[in-house]
């Protein structure tokens, strides 16, 4: 009877190390100051709006869209994204990225578009997420 | 006014309902018809206030709020029937009335089950109370009208004819960013078109429109199966707490079996369907994406499967003098499940997540988002409170589990995985609660290992015997399978799967699928209607076969097409062969597909939006029995324009310098002579130019590009650099604002570019083996639960 309280008690031990162990190494933290952002050089989720004023490059042949977002300090920075132009990015009303900080601009793997409209459960595409 | 009353009564007849019923359970006996008599009402007023607000929809009244803000005059009708679920008002509504109609058959259920029916019922209609209060006239109104708030509505929904009525000069404002009119809708405007003789009908002649991302088949599908999931998760729920109140637990569990099971496979189903939407509709690519809205629902469902796990035990091991093994299990999951809906909702209506979903939400307001806590927070405390009343109880009737090697503890064994599984996913959901949030990765590392067990523990569990097994037996029952499960694993090695945990989770799946695919062959013969588990079995091997299959191994590539010039694509020779506009205005891209002289048609669509105000995508699939061939579109070029989308659009301001590649560009000023604009108005020649400098290594170009008319024709003037490797025209310039669009492209791009001039359609091409598995795994599992559902609801029959 003692022996499967040992083993059932030393599988939930493994379970809850891995789970811990699995939480910290995947985990991304929200950052809404740009230049923490910039120093960091982490990969984290960044939200601003888009800088519509500013340039933003398309380029269709290396598949890249260039754009600048500006957090709520006024800092602004230039995000490289490897994919196209999200659905709704021109309506969107704020705008997270996920991704590092590197070289001069964010690189980022994610763009997303919260988009003001009162839709929920909508299922606003955005990348191969 | 009718709307509101409706609701109002609705609400007040949940609770008295509830109360009343209650009250009976206590012993008042004249309570009970009071009680029937509330619920009845309750369920007709929520039902009439449904269909009423359905009716306002269906005769576009715009003076309605909800109905103005999601659909407009321009829906087909099925699409216009599901701006009834389309914001949360209506979403809440749609589960109220859901549960109204499942209460109804509920209270018949209980009514001829002894003295169950004030017990469950006035649980039942406690949650139901909760949800009508969401959406009672002080807090989420489906039947506010516009004016209730003052409301910008866009102009151009309002009746042209009556826009220039003099007092209206007052309440229009334009957005100057965007260009936009709107009118603010308040009291005193409505007052003023009263005077003049205008109803607010008259005025308001469409609405806002619904999202081209919901214009689709499966907005009308989806949600209401999804709440109807729901609003029965509501009743086992409303079980357990009863056989708590009561605290006699032997009756409980046969009587809650077949709505736990009807619970699971809709709930199931209502998943799925939302995971083929976001594949064969919005292009996510996947059927599953681990987004949190998603996430939410799966979670209660994970927990409500396991429960129908230990129920069987308990069922199958209650006795006159035993009330069954794992009975705290079963209380304690059946709460959860109802619990983690509600969490499900939280999370997902209070605006918590934020900016955590690709799904958007609306703050629902301060008031609504305490409401929907307290209603999470009250059940919860219920649910935890009255085990822990009954807990000391539980425990001394509770019979101690032995045999290791039994079936018995091979399915408590798959439900502790389940659980597993479900924390791994609450917990990475709930993350961005506290700010931080989890990649993809988290999931798929922690639930796969939890996958190979649950293949292995889904077949084992059935070879064995209840209470106790025989390793020998077991062995020579598994014969078949032990040797069957490795050759499909082989032949999947050979397919393609390398990574050892997926070799282990292929091997699992294998097992599971052969065991059931064994039993089942044998059971179906005999009696179809204990078949059920293991059909729902064999379902799930064959979704989780799916699932390593196009989860892991499929191919993807970014192809340029031309027009009418094939292109091998992954083995197979496409040709865009030009679009076509469709029924519903948009625009379908035409490729055709050929591979060893067979032809296939894809036709992924984009249009503009003006809705979302950009491109929207939609990709297409080419189903075949071992793969789906996925076309998502990424852009078109007809050629012809200058602003081609083989280079880049720049904004610069006046006085901007802005990098390109290896270049600096300056935008100095605009040549915009004095009488270019009353030429340009008269038709007659004109130029205009912008005057930029480029620096490039040091060197500096000074450079004009130009558009106009000369003699007679339109121009549209490039500036080439070739030193620079440069060429910009203009595309577009606001003097106000001092800014020009730019198109800039290299000027090797001319020379080297073949598809310059030629219609090319850009694409992602993608060949995603055995996604079918995924949703057949899917009908077979809802139909295991729907055989099972039956059986169960004929023995608590008996």
């Amino acid at each position: 009877m003692k022996a499967r309280y040992y083993i059932g008690g030393a599988i939930i031990l493994i379970f809850l190390g891995l789970l811990f162990y699995n939480f910290t190494r995947t985990n991304i933290e929200y950052e809404s100051d740009f230049v923490k952002v910039m120093q960091s050089g982490k990969v984290c989720k960044a939200s601003g709006v888009w800088v519509k004023e500013k340039f933003y490059q398309e380029n269709i042949q290396d598949r890249t869209f260039v754009f600048y977002i500006r957090d709520a300090k006024n800092n602004e920075m230039k995000v490289v994204y490897k994919g196209t132009k999200p659905n709704n990015f021109e309506i969107a009303t704020n705008i997270v990225v996920t991704g590092k900080f590197e070289n001069g601009y964010f690189h980022a793997t994610d763009v997303l578009t919260k988009c003001p409209s009162k839709y929920e459960g909508q299922n606003v595409s955005t990348s191969g997420s | 006014m009718i709307g509101n009353i409706l609701m109002s009564i609705a609400f007040i007849g949940a609770i008295f309902s509830a109360l009343m019923y209650f009250l009976n359970y206590r012993g008042y006996q004249n309570t009970l018809n009071y009680a029937r008599i509330a619920f009845h009402t309750m369920a007709t007023s929520t039902i009439l206030a449904s269909v009423f607000l359905l009716y306002l929809i269906l005769t576009h009244q715009f003076q309605y709020k909800y109905v103005y803000s999601y659909s407009d005059t321009s829906l087909p009708l099925g699409l216009l029937i599901s701006t009834f679920y389309a914001g949360q008002e209506g979403s809440f509504l749609l589960w109220a009335l859901w549960m109204a109609v499942i209460g109804v058959i509920l209270q018949q259920y209980c009514s001829v089950r002894g003295d169950l029916e004030p017990r469950v019922m006035a649980v039942y209609s406690l949650v139901q109370s909760f949800l009508l209060l969401m959406i009672t006239p002080v807090v989420k109104n489906p039947f506010a009208l516009i004016y209730s708030e003052p409301f910008m509505a866009s102009a151009n929904t309002i009746n042209p004819q009556l826009l220039n009525l003099p007092f209206l000069a007052n309440y229009i404002f334009s957005d100057k960013s965007t260009g936009q009119m709107y009118v603010k809708i308040d009291q005193s405007l409505v007052a003023g078109l009263q005077s003049a003789g205008i109803s607010l009908r008259e005025f308001i002649i469409n609405g806002r429109g619904l999202n081209p991302l919901l214009h689709s088949f499966w907005m009308q599908i989806h949600p209401p199966i999804l709440f109807v999931g729901f609003a029965s998760m509501n009743v086992p729920f409303a079980f357990a707490f009863a056989a708590l109140i009561k605290n006699d637990y032997r009756e409980w569990i046969k009587q809650a079996f077949p709505w736990l099971l009807f619970a699971a496979m809709v709930l199931g189903l209502g998943i799925m369907l939302g995971g083929y939407w976001a594949y064969g509709v919005l292009g996510w690519g996947g059927y599953w994406a681990w987004d949190p809205v998603e996430n939410s629902s799966l979670i209660p469902w994970i927990i409500s499967v396991a429960a129908i796990h230990t129920m069987i035990v308990q069922k199958k091991t209650t006795s006159e003098n035993s009330i069954g093994a794992f009975a705290k299990t079963n209380l304690v999951l059946v709460i959860l499940s109802f619990i983690l809906v509600l969490y499900s909702t939280f999370l997902t209506r209070s605006g918590i997540l934020g900016d955590a979903s690709v799904h958007s939400f609306v703050d629902p307001g301060y008031f609504a988002y305490l409401l929907l806590l307290i209603f999470m927070g009250t059940f919860l405390s219920l649910g935890a409170g009255m085990l822990i009343y009954r807990w000391k109880y539980l425990q001394q009737i509770t019979p101690p589990q032995n045999n290791l090697l039994s079936r018995e503890f091979a399915l408590f064994t798959g439900a502790v995985i389940l659980g597993a599984s479900a924390i791994v996913t609450f917990l990475g959901t709930s993350a961005p609660i506290l700010g931080k949030a989890v990649q993809i990765e988290f999931y798929n590392e922690m639930n796969l290992p939890l996958g190979i067990l649950i293949g292995l523990i889904n077949g084992l569990s059935l070879l064995m015997k209840w209470k106790e097994s025989d390793g020998k037996e077991l062995l020579k029952k598994s014969t078949f399978s032990l040797l069957s499960a490795p050759i499909l694993t082989v032949i999947m090695i050979f397919a393609g799967v390398k990574d050892f945990k997926m070799i282990l989770f292929a091997f699992a799946s294998a097992f599971a699928f052969f065991v059931n695919v064994e039993i089942a062959f044998k059971i179906i013969r005999r009696n179809i209607e204990k078949a059920g588990a293991y059909i729902a079995h064999m379902g799930l091997a064959i979704l989780f076969i799916g699932v390593i299959a196009s989860s892991k191994y499929d191919k993807s590539i970014d192809v340029n097409l031309v027009k009418n010039e094939p292109a091998d694509v992954l083995g197979y020779k496409m040709v865009f062969t030009g679009y076509s506009p469709t029924e519903d205005g948009k625009y379908a891209f035409n490729i055709l597909i050929e591979r060893e002289g067979k032809k296939y048609k894809a036709s992924p669509i984009m249009y503009y939006s003006d809705f979302n105000q950009g491109i929207m995508r939609n990709p297409d699939i080419v189903p075949f029995v071992t793969k789906d061939i996925y076309i998502s579109p990424i852009s078109y070029d007809d050629g012809t324009s200058s602003s081609s989308s083989q280079g880049t659009t720049l904004q610069i301001k006046k006085g901007e310098t802005i990098k390109y590649s290896e270049s600096e560009i300056e935008f100095v000023s605009f040549n915009f002579p004095a009488d270019a604009m009353q030429k340009m108005m008269a038709g007659q020649d004109f130029e205009i130019g912008v005057k930029l400098i480029v620096k490039n290594y040091g060197t500096k170009y000074e450079i004009e590009p130009k558009y106009g008319i000369r003699n007679g024709e339109k121009i549209n003037e490039q500036a080439k650099i070739k030193d620079a490797n440069l060429q910009i025209s203009l595309v577009s310039m606001s003097a106000d604002q001092d800014m020009v669009t730019l198109s800039v492209e290299p000027v090797s791009a001319e020379i080297n570019n073949e598809v310059a001039g030629k219609e090319v359609l850009a694409v992602t091409a993608s060949i995603k083996p055995f996604v079918g598995l995924v949703w057949l795994g899917t009908v077979v599992i809802v139909l295991g639960f729907f055989v099972s559902m039956l059986r169960r609801l004929k023995e608590a029959r008996e």
